[in-house]
């Protein structure tokens, strides 16, 4: 099992990243995580998820957006956060099912689109995927936040 | 169709845990005063969760292979507020919390699948 909080970079633990140090086009570092069915149950529980909707063809699988608190692990780790950060989108596409009954071991991969300032406020827009370790695509995202002055 | 969600500090609180941040604004009522919103601050994610369920109800099986939720957080959602997420016909996403709309978006199957 992988928490977040394993492998993602808290705020105010190393010096955090400004808009500047953003970089265009930079790749994020791979990042891999499993997921354990008392991952994806601890993830029902914090969304108050209805299991019963996440049954497919008789066997249990994880909400597709267990992936959310994953989110910002391969990109904290190549760009440490600082303190009052606000997301502002994401757009996920889900590919295959994570099973709620096996562990799953997940690459994730990506890397920064773009940087702009919009009514005084900075943004950075970001892409990334997850596939499990044998290549199955499982998600991808695109996800912009503001970076506090 | 639609849900309706109480939001309370210990659901932030539990989703935090699991999401592993330790960003303030969601656990320390005055900073986020001082930011200036009314409270602590629902996570954005945690937010489009609530979204995301409605799409499992709506497509099924077919949410886990071809499901697109796009979701853009425009209002802060705070502890006592109630959070009203729909997903219309259209598959258009909305929601509300505090009297102001505090998400925006859809929940589709993508054609191409």
């Amino acid at each position: 099992m992988t928490r977040p909080s394993e492998i993602k970079p808290r705020e105010d633990s190393t010096p955090g990243t400004p808009y500047a140090g953003f970089a265009i086009g930079r790749d994020l570092g791979e990042t891999r995580f499993t997921i354990t069915p008392e991952i994806a149950e601890e993830y029902f529980r914090a969304v108050d998820a209805d299991r019963a909707l996440y049954r497919i063809d008789g066997r249990q699988a994880a909400a597709p957006n267990v992936l959310f608190p994953y989110m910002t692990c391969a990109l904290y780790r190549t760009y440490p956060p600082i303190q009052g950060i606000v997301m502002g989108e994401v757009e996920i596409e889900f590919h295959h099912p994570i099973w709620a009954d096996e562990d799953t071991e997940v690459v994730a991969t990506g890397r920064i689109l773009d940087k702009f300032e919009r009514k005084g406020r900075r943004y950075v827009r970001w892409e990334e995927e997850f596939r499990r370790a044998d290549g199955q695509l499982l998600a991808k995202l695109v996800n912009t936040f503001h970076v506090p002055e | 169709m639609k849900n309706t969600i109480r939001i309370t500090q210990e659901m932030i609180d539990r989703y935090g845990k699991i999401n592993g941040d330790n960003d303030i604004i969601h656990y320390d009522h005055a900073y986020a005063v001082k930011r200036g919103f009314r409270g602590t601050l629902l996570h954005g994610p945690h937010m489009s969760a609530f979204a995301a369920e409605l799409g499992a109800k709506r497509f099924g099986k077919d949410w886990h292979y071809h499901g697109k939720l796009y979701t853009r957080w425009v209002g802060p959602v705070c502890p006592g507020d109630v959070f009203e997420v729909e997903l219309a016909d259209d598959g258009t996403v909305s929601a509300n919390a505090g009297g102001q709309r505090a998400m925006t978006g859809s929940a589709t199957l993508r054609k191409s699948g």
